[in-house]
């Protein structure tokens, strides 16, 4: 399953225009004209990811469903396998404050386990 | 050499025809003019006339001549020319014939295909009917565009930087606007909205209500009883409207308008454009909301535009400029001539469909939200109507959505698939377009499931098909509007209908050196035959050849019966390559 980077060919660290003139560049590539198919992938891949909040909503929308709690229980009940400090343990709580916290600290987290 | 197609401009007051050549728009001029009014009538002599000619008989001879029938289309009823009745199809039809004249005229070679706009907020039935003109005046509607999109195409097809454009597009019948982004080329509408029944032909009869009721006051006459006098109100109310564009006051006055009780009654009264502007004041309102709903849809606010465009002759009223100006904060643009841009944009597609290299990419939106209804809870009631929307407006074109449903009691055998057009919750409270039944479905228990799926194409025309899924049984149907389907036999005689009114201007004048239509179709039958060349065995191709020596024979020594044959000929064999 191609994910949206992958059909704008960007990195998932791109930035909104860099993700803009990819998905632009693609439209030349595939005009609705004559790629009826690809281009409504390449358009339904720019509005998901084309702005910070789409990205993290992405991000979390895709991330396995246990996680959360696979995550929790590795905090509270095998506690000594995942070393996970007291800092990040904060970041993910304060996750809540803003999107941008939220998709790096789960981030953070899903490196770890 | 590429096969020309037209970009045609079908307004409610005026038409144009367009072309690129050598990669400049040129719009086609008919004797020095480029604006054709929109207008149709049928002189004394049962000659057909199309254009300002009409426009002059329309105040003489009001019951002899048509205006505004665009904003018919899609209706199903017939209006009255010279005591004939026409669907407003076949009177479009003429207008689009006599454009498509003057575009032969002017390329000299048949054209059989067009890009005609039309406004964004046109239904799939105001689409359905305008693609029936095109069928009936002999031209394929290679494309409809959205007449918003197709000025932002005139504008910025060619600019690189980025830009947001608004364009405000006001005609004569119908307001739209959209929200336009440009860069590197891409011509991107974000959103569109509008209204299909507002234009300037609203303010005009504004106007026209205001010296009715002057004339009842003042003269105790009701010139409503007298249709060759509200033709020349209905004209002196237009042009008072043009008058106000420049001047603070105009004075409309006509002479002997009618007889009443034996004498002569004459009109004179003035206008104020102040008074004026607050006759269309709530108009003007109803405009600036859909532009902020339009910024709402492109989830844009005033000072996101760069650019403002304005299309459509009614946005020459200053006080449109000056409300626009408020609301953002800056003058709109108009260095395209507003009547024009719009058949300029519909060349420059039309360019790019022939395959011409024009650099832009344009991608366009629906401006309806389209879903089918449903059994399901609405304000905290079960309730069998509930909208389940499928296709949301502003999404991209074409567009292909489906969506899962469940039969709701064990063994059924039938569901009703219903198409609404609309945003409502309750599903009764939208359009219903159309509406169709699956039959003969599993005996199965209730929870069977049924998709439905929603297929908008780049037109904005409809298509939707619902399947069984265990089964795979199938049904589908394009959405057209079920009054005002022109059966294909109709279309047949529509069509005959029409040349034959135009076979009667042939006669009485020279300027018609056209080709008649058994040439023209021969002529596309042998583009269609080279273009199969390649594909084609080699006796296949031979046989083509002579054929179309033959045909260009015929054409020359003017032998239709044998053109015939050899068209009919060349025709199997392509229809057999074909399939």
């Amino acid at each position: 399953m191609k994910t949206p980077y992958d059909i704008l060919e960007v990195a998932e660290q791109a930035t909104d225009s860099e993700i803009k003139q990819a998905y632009l560049q693609k439209v030349k590539q595939f005009p609705p004209d004559h790629y009826h198919e690809q281009f409504q992938q390449v358009h339904q891949a720019y509005e998901t990811i084309k702005n910070l909040k789409c990205r993290t909503q992405y991000t979390l929308f895709t991330l396995p469903d246990a996680d959360f709690n696979r995550l929790l229980d590795a905090v509270f009940i095998f506690e000594p396998v995942v070393s996970i400090n007291a800092d990040q343990f904060n970041k993910l709580l304060g996750a809540s404050v803003d999107d941008k916290t939220l998709k790096i600290a789960t981030h953070e987290m899903m490196k770890i386990i | 050499m590429n096969e020309i197609i037209v970009g045609i401009d079908l307004g409610t007051t005026n038409s144009e025809v367009a072309i690129i050549e050598n990669g400049q728009v040129h719009v086609i001029t008919d004797n020095g003019r480029k604006i054709l009014p929109s207008f149709v009538g049928i002189d004394d002599q049962g000659n057909i006339l199309v254009g300002e000619t009409a426009r002059n008989q329309y105040l003489v001879y009001p019951e002899r001549t048509v205006k505004s029938i665009k904003r018919l289309m899609g209706q199903d009823i017939k209006v009255d020319l010279a005591g004939h009745d026409y669907a407003p199809q076949e009177i479009s039809a003429i207008i689009l014939k006599r454009l498509k004249a003057i575009a032969e005229q002017y390329v000299k070679q048949p054209i059989s295909k067009a890009v005609i706009t039309v406004p964004a907020y046109f239904s799939d039935a105001q689409r359905q009917a305008t693609r029936e003109a095109g069928e009936i005046a002999g031209l394929e509607v290679v494309r409809m565009i959205n007449e918003p999109t197709a000025a932002a195409l005139a504008y910025g097809g060619n600019q690189v930087e980025q830009k947001r454009m608004l364009v405000y597009d006001l005609g004569g019948g119908t307001f739209d606007v959209s929200v336009v982004n440009i860069e590197a080329s891409v011509v991107e509408v974000l959103s569109s909205h509008g209204d299909n029944h507002l234009g300037g032909d609203d303010f005009d009869q504004q106007i026209i209500e205001y010296i009715l009721d002057h004339l009842i006051e003042s003269k105790g006459v009701d010139a409503r009883q007298h249709s060759q006098a509200l033709a020349r109100i209905t004209r002196a109310a237009e042009n008072a409207k043009f008058v106000l564009s420049d001047q603070p006051f105009v004075k409309i006055e006509e002479e002997y308008l009618l007889e009443h009780e034996g004498a002569a009654i004459h009109l004179s009264l003035e206008l104020s454009r102040l008074d004026y502007e607050d006759m269309i004041e709530d108009y003007i309102n109803a405009t600036i909301d859909s532009v902020h709903i339009a910024l709402k849809g492109a989830k844009l606010t005033p000072v996101d535009i760069d650019e403002i465009v304005l299309v459509g002759g009614s946005t020459r009223t200053p006080c449109i400029r000056e409300r626009l100006f408020k609301e953002f904060g800056f003058e709109p643009h108009s260095e395209v001539d507003p009547d024009l841009c719009v058949a300029m944009g519909a060349a420059t597609q039309a360019a790019m469909i022939s395959g011409q290299k024009v650099d832009a990419v344009l991608v366009d939106v629906t401006p309806y939200t389209y879903g089918t209804s449903a059994l399901d809870y609405l304000n905290g009631e079960y309730y069998p109507y509930t909208y389940v929307p499928i296709i949301h407006k502003n999404s991209a074109l074409p567009i292909r959505k489906t969506e899962a449903f469940f039969t709701n009691h064990d063994g059924q055998k039938v569901v009703d698939v219903t198409i609404y057009q609309g945003e409502d919750p309750d599903a009764l409270n939208n359009i219903k377009i159309g509406e169709f039944w699956v039959e003969g479905l599993q005996d199965v228990e209730a929870g069977n499931v049924i998709t439905v799926t929603l297929a908008l194409d780049l037109n904005g025309m409809l298509q939707v098909s619902a399947q069984e899924k265990a089964t795979g049984l199938e049904k589908s149907i394009t959405i057209q509007n079920a009054l005002s389907r022109f059966e294909l036999e109709t279309l047949d005689s529509a069509r005959r209908r029409v040349n034959k009114l135009f076979g009667q201007i042939d006669q009485a004048s020279d300027v018609h050196t056209e080709s008649p239509t058994d040439v023209v179709e021969a002529c596309k039958l042998v583009a269609k035959a080279e273009a199969l060349f390649d594909k084609s065995s080699d006796e296949d191709k031979e046989d083509m050849i002579d054929l179309i020596e033959d045909i260009q024979t015929c054409i020359e020594e003017n032998d239709s019966d044998r053109l015939k044959e050899a068209a009919t000929k060349l025709a199997d064999i392509i229809y057999y390559l074909e399939s």
